[in-house]
């Protein structure tokens, strides 16, 4: 029963992304995922005229943002935060009014039409209150991925960004994002 | 790729040993493997190993509530590193797939015409023993055609062929690897690991790590070139990921990497920065190189490959700068060219004399562990001579693999003798086989087709009677030893039952045999197999442990250098490593490679090649509703600059046309190719209806591919064909 | 990914909120301007109040309608979320629509108060204690409701403007904008209203009242978008981006020619033109009564057209770097 305080992140090495989807694959069977609805996903970025050319990929999901604007607009609290920063959705509370969607930078949240209430990316709560790691971080070729607490000063995670430079997407929307892609 | 032998001179050797091994059977035995996870009441971890491609992953089955949930990597395997690709993870869906094969069916409509009648096992075993004898009768065991692609129980069927008599087997290398293999073979004697994960420079000639992924030869070499711990030159006529990925990309004319790389042996020689002491020590033949290169200068290869002349040079000397821990990568499919075995050796021959064999970030000849082998009664060697003939054609190809192409045209020929029954396990030659028409002609020709498979295959459309095997989850499975620079033994064990009224490819072999008369050579069960092959592994408590962890990886470090010793004998035939082949010569071919320039498509038309994403696997993926979601429809890459000029839109449908097939489908107007190729992936436009998502969506390769091949190893050459574009 | 998450439902609310809100502005203002203790404009009072509840209550519905969960839509008003506007907007929504049944009853002409409970058995004894009559408290009702009908008539825009994450939407004006839209509809409406009701002639008193309030409203309008769009202009890359969409992307078409043009100043011209003469030349004012009917509904048309664009454009755009393009 650790009571320290906690504060989850992932940190995003990009460059080692090769688009294989596994990561999504690995969300979608351990989360149920409806088939068309992701909680994951890889954008695409192609550039250049042959034969000068590049591609990136870059990984992302929820941002378990500091500042939840999904959270904020919620109407019934069906949208929540936990103390440790794993932006959750309460699904007996949702009244599907997709609110959360629209206010989300991200685009992180879909409409689970099975339920009729909204799906997103739990960070894998269930398996990392186990002591377990998220499914997209464990299965991921690359190890693109690296979970871990911001509050613990032994974690990976602390260890990156304290000697790798680093971005947020998107800071201006003032959410505060946690997902750390590093550059 | 790593296959189990069983021959005469193996049971004769061993036959004593096996008597004891039966006795300590436990039957579906499944033991859960606990990773720090609390389990609910009816949660279960079962350790067992991936079928969805050739590279063997461990996993971690998770069930609950008798269906499996989740597959997570096991990351005591050291090959598959922690990882499980997004097929690894889809396999779920191959348990529940509404489309799969569920219970035998006979045909009875026309061939492909897609009239099934279900039937019980009996039924379909005694249908197809009928059939077999009747062809034996006819035309001799010879006449039946027994084709398969690896598979942890595809042994059993290989053993059923050969029981039952016939010389033709076949297997899937000579459509893929057998050019590549063949040529380190030749060289040194053996096919060698390359060891990504500490070279320092590494190139490579279309081997799209990045998207057609081996293990751990991907994960490596992400670490390696993304870490800036290795500079990766890659060669292909697409920008792929692997090409984005790359320190430099050269899109390299097709058909021309040979060139390059002569060019880069005369640099290196007329720089004279090769390793003397290793060729002087390990190799042979190195004099006649000097002389044989002297042609190939870089100069002359920019003309042939468009690369620059300067590049070459540089590249040449950082590749030797680097060496030994510097790499020319083999590439695994090698179904390329007319003279791909040539490309190979004069890549296997680059690395030699820059001695980077057996080196820490080098080629590692593969460390092998010992596994036991269930012995069973021996039969006699087949009396007809393969259909292939192959002693004649290619007399240094493996023989127990077969030619596939050379095979389709004798039987096509009906010379030198009529081949009529076609047994097919775990493969598709429908897609697999360049010239779909061609195919159909000898399916045509049959008196009778079996297929086994999971799913209704194109393959398996066109069959007379169709097995359905259960798929990886529902089945245990022999042992497998994998060689490699990290040598492992993984073991594949029954997550859930059968969910339908399917069965392994062992109860079907024996359904089969019982009634061919031969059940005296498959009387046993999978847990007795299984367990004579856990005897001899060099693991305490051998079966406890694979049941416990499905995995076992010999521990420490790998171990270099142990050939480098002056009285190893490499497998050649002058013990050494054979830069100069005698062997060759005497065959009649090339024994330093020759440079030949390729054929290159007459103006408006495209040279096609292929290749693969990372979510599919060949064929038979693209109907797996978890990965077709990634791409639902294929397209055909082309540049820009000549789609303009055909006035061929982004996403607009095109008609593409070869010598042997035409096929419609969408454009992908695309700066990642060059402008003389075209590119489409496989796994579409099936012609099985029982793959709903893809049955008729997009379109076949195999429709376009025309039949050519190797000279030296048989290996279809694939990227030969040369296609018409149009707007459709 | 992206998609569109609400569609016209929420634009027909969004429209019908404001509709109303703009109703019981205008109705409660008529109310309230008085003439030698009388109120000036009677008629529109009363049509006001009559007319006021009912587009919200569609609204509403069309709203739960929406909801995934629609049996779950009483979820609102277990909680109060002062962050949320939606939730502030539930209950003032609330609270507004009460209000406005109970002003339309106060309005009742007697006649038919009576004819309505002579109806409902006699039976339910508790429902005819309702038949009273609350004619003297309608100024009371009046006021309590100004500040809810313009507290609506700004939550139907800060329901957008207050979600940051679309930078078409964020920004303050857009509130204001919706507002006096809002005021503008509900002024339309009862234009509309008065001069198609052909029991009773236009009194030209009520028309020009009518006519002189959408032109402020108009104007407001229009002198917050203006704003918008220079602001925006000038606003950080995405919102520039956002404004892409209505500067030359999918909605230009719909922004300038049909809201712009013929939701705003068409109507505007046609008003403006009416109260010319006797703005000008101090004549009499005499409004057409066909080109009343085609300003209102011109100007009713735009304040639909101002929500469908927000809400469809502002779905749009993103702060996301791959999310315009997808
Ligand atoms: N056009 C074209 N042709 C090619 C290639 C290409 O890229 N393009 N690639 C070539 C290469 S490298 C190779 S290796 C070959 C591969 O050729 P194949 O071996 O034919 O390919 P796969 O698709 O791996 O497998 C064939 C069948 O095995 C079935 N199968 C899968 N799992 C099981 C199982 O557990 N049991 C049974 N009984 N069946 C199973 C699948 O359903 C599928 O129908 O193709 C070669 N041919
Ligand atoms: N995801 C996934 N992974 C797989 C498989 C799969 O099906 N899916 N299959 C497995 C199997 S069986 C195999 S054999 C391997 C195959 O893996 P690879 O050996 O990497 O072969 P391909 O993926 O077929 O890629 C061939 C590449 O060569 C390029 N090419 C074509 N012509 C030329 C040329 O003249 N010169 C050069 N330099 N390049 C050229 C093509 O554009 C293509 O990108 O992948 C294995 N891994
Ligand atoms: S699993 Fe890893 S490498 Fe593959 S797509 Fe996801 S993040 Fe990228
Ligand atoms: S990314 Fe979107 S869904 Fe996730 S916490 Fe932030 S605002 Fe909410
Ligand atoms: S859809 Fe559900 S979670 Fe999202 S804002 Fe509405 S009630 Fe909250
Ligand atoms: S953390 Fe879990 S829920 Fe979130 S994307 Fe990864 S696998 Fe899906
Ligand atoms: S690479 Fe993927 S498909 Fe192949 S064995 Fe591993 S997990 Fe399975
Ligand atoms: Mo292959």
């Amino acid at each position: 029963m650790d009571i320290r305080k906690r504060r989850y992140a992932l940190v995003i090495d990009s460059r080692k992304c090769i688009n294989c989807k596994a990561c999504v694959v690995a969300c979608k069977a351990e989360n149920r995922v409806p088939i068309g609805d992701f909680r994951n996903w890889i954008n695409e970025e192609r550039q250049g005229e042959y034969p000068k050319l590049r591609i990136d990929f870059e990984p992302e999901q929820c941002h378990h943002c500091e500042h939840p604007s999904c959270v904020r607009v919620c109407p019934t609290g069906a949208s929540w935060q936990r103390k440790d920063g794993i932006v959750l959705v309460y699904a007996d509370d949702c009244i599907g009014c997709r609110y959360c969607m629209i206010a989300c930078p991200y685009d992180a949240r879909y409409f689970d039409e099975e339920s009729s209430t909204v799906g997103k990316c739990t960070l894998c709560s269930h398996r990392v209150d186990k002591g377990g790691i998220p499914a997209c971080v464990e299965t991921c070729p690359s190890k693109v991925r690296v979970f871990g607490d911001l509050d613990d000063p032994t974690s990976r995670i602390h260890e990156l960004l304290a000697t790798r430079r680093y971005h947020v997407k998107e800071p201006q929307t003032g959410n505060g994002p946690q997902l750390y892609y590093l550059v | 790729m790593g296959t189990t032998r069983m021959d005469r001179r193996f049971f004769l050797k061993t036959a004593g040993a096996a008597a004891g091994s039966a006795a300590t059977v436990q039957v579906g035995c499944l033991t859960y493997f606990k990773k720090g996870r609390s389990a609910s009441a009816d949660r279960r971890e079962v350790p067992t190993t991936c079928e969805l491609c050739p590279n063997k992953c461990s996993a971690i089955a998770v069930v609950e509530g008798g269906l499996v949930k989740k597959l997570n990597p096991n990351p005591e395997n050291p090959k598959s590193r922690d990882m499980l690709c997004a097929r690894g993870n889809a396999a779920i869906k191959q348990v529940y797939d509404p489309d799969r094969l569920k219970q035998p069916m006979i045909r009875v409509g026309a061939r492909g015409e897609g009239k099934w009648k279900p039937v019980s096992w009996d039924e379909a075993f005694d249908f197809a023993a009928k059939k077999l004898a009747e062809v034996k009768a006819k035309y001799g065991p010879e006449g039946t055609l027994w084709s398969s692609t690896e598979g942890f129980q595809e042994v059993f069927f290989k053993n059923l062929g050969l029981a039952f008599g016939s010389p033709n087997l076949v297997r899937h290398p000579t459509l893929c690897l057998a050019s590549v293999n063949l040529a380190y073979s030749a060289t040194f004697g053996t096919v060698p690991s390359f060891d990504l994960l500490n070279s320092r420079y590494v190139i490579m000639s279309g081997a799209n790590r990045f998207e057609s992924i081996i293990t751990p030869d991907t994960m490596d070499l992400i670490g390696g070139v993304m870490e800036r711990k290795a500079k990766l030159i890659y060669l292909d006529p697409r920008f792929t990921v692997t090409a984005s990925k790359a320190d430099e990309w050269y899109p390299v004319k097709p058909g021309t990497d040979l060139a390059f790389i002569l060019a880069m042996i005369h640099v290196i020689i007329a720089e004279n920065r090769h390793s003397k002491e290793f060729v002087a020590a390990y190799t042979t033949g190195f004099d006649q190189l000097v002389e044989h290169v002297k042609q190939y200068t870089p100069e002359w290869a920019e003309r042939e490959t468009e690369i620059p002349a300067r590049d070459i040079i540089r590249i040449a000397r950082e590749f030797s700068d680097a060496a030994p821990r510097s790499l020319y990568y083999a590439g695994r499919r090698s179904s390329w060219y007319q003279n791909d075995f040539q490309m190979r050796r004069a890549q296997a021959i680059l690395n030699a004399i820059v001695g980077n064999w057996d080196q820490l970030g080098g080629m590692v000849p593969n460390a092998k562990l010992p596994k036991g082998e269930f012995l069973f009664m021996p039969w006699d060697e087949p009396k007809a001579p393969r259909v292939d003939e192959i002693d004649k054609h290619f007399p240094l190809a493996a023989k127990g693999d077969g030619v596939y192409l050379k095979l389709r045209e004798n039987v096509l020929s009906g010379k030198p003798y009529p081949v009529k029954a076609w047994m097919v396990y775990k493969q598709d030659p429908m897609n697999a086989m360049p010239d779909q028409a061609k195919t159909l002609k000898m399916i045509e020709g049959m008196d009778f087709i079996a297929v086994i498979d999971v799913q209704m295959s194109d393959m398996a459309w066109y069959a007379d009677v169709v097995f359905p095997e259960s798929v990886y989850l529902e089945r245990t499975d022999p042992v497998e030893v994998m060689p490699g620079i990290w040598p492992a033994v993984v073991y594949r064990q029954q997550v859930v039952k059968p969910i339908h009224d399917t069965k392994p490819n062992l109860e079907i072999v024996q359904g089969l045999a019982k009634r061919l008369g031969l059940s005296d050579y498959f009387d046993f069960t999978i847990e007795q197999w299984v367990d004579a092959e856990f005897k001899e592994l060099p693991i305490p408590l051998a079966a406890e442990h694979m049941k416990k962890h499905g995995v076992w990886a010999a521990s420490g470090q790998p171990s270099y250098g142990k050939t480098l010793t002056p009285d190893h004998r490499f497998v050649t035939k002058t013990g050494k490593i054979e830069i100069f082949s005698e062997r060759l010569q005497e065959a009649g071919y090339d024994p330093l490679p020759v440079y030949s320039a390729p054929k290159q498509p007459p103006e408006n038309r495209f040279r096609l090649i292929l290749g693969r994403v990372g979510y599919f696997t060949h064929a038979n993926q693209s109907n797996n509703v978890w990965l077709n979601e990634f791409m639902k429809e294929n397209d055909l890459w082309i540049n820009p600059k000549p789609a303009a000029r055909m006035n061929i839109k982004d996403g607009s449908y095109v008609t593409v046309t070869s010598s042997v097939g035409a096929v419609k489908l969408r454009a992908r107007v695309t700066e990642e190719i060059r402008p003389d190729c075209v590119f489409m992936l496989h796994g579409f436009g099936k012609k099985s209806k029982m793959q709903s998502l893809v049955y008729n969506v997009g379109a076949s390769d195999a429709v376009l591919l025309e039949t050519a091949w190797d000279q030296v190893s048989g290996n279809a050459a694939f990227h030969e064909t040369f296609v018409n574009v149009a707007t459709a | 990914m992206h998609e569109f998450n609400w569609g016209l439902l929420i634009v027909i609310y969004l429209f019908l909120g404001g509709l109303s809100a703009g109703l019981f502005f205008a109705a409660g203002l008529a109310n309230y301007l008085e003439v030698d203790g009388q109120p000036a404009y009677p008629r529109i009072a009363r049509m006001g109040a009559l007319l006021a509840p009912w587009p919200v209550a569609f609204g509403s519905a069309l709203l739960i309608l929406d909801l995934g969960t629609m049996h779950r839509f009483y979820k609102l008003f277990l909680h109060f979320r002062w962050e949320s506007p939606m939730s502030i907007g539930t209950w003032l929504l609330t609270l507004f629509t009460a209000l406005a049944f109970v002003y339309c009853y106060a309005w009742l002409p007697e006649d038919w108060r009576q004819k309505l409970f002579s109806r409902l058995p006699t039976t339910w004894k508790l429902i005819h204690h309702l038949n009273v009559d609350l004619s003297a408290y309608r100024k009371t009702f009046a006021m309590i409701g100004f500040p809810l009908s313009i507290g609506v008539g700004i939550y139907t825009g800060v329901l957008l403007g207050a979600v940051s994450a679309r930078p078409f939407w964020n920004t303050n004006l857009v509130a204001q904008m919706f507002l006096f839209s809002a005021l503008s509809s509900g002024t339309a409406a009862l234009l509309l209203a008065l001069v198609l009701d052909r029991r009773n002639p236009v009194e030209q008193r009520d028309l020009k009242f009518l006519v002189w309030l959408d032109v402020i409203f108009i104007s407001l309008e229009l002198f917050i978008i203006l704003p918008y769009l220079i602001h925006g202009s000038l606003s950080v890359l995405a919102v520039k981006q956002a404004l892409w969409l209505i500067l030359g992307g999918p909605y230009t078409l719909v922004f300038w020619v049909f809201f712009l043009g013929f939701g705003l100043l068409v109507p505007l011209g046609i008003e403006v033109y009416e109260l010319a003469p006797s703005l000008l030349k101090g004549k009499a004012f005499h409004g057409d009564r066909n080109l009343a009917l085609a300003a209102s509904a011109l100007v009713l048309f735009g304040g639909f057209l101002l929500r469908y664009i927000f809400v469809y454009a502002g779905q749009l755009s993103s702060f996301h770097r791959m999310g315009m393009l997808r």
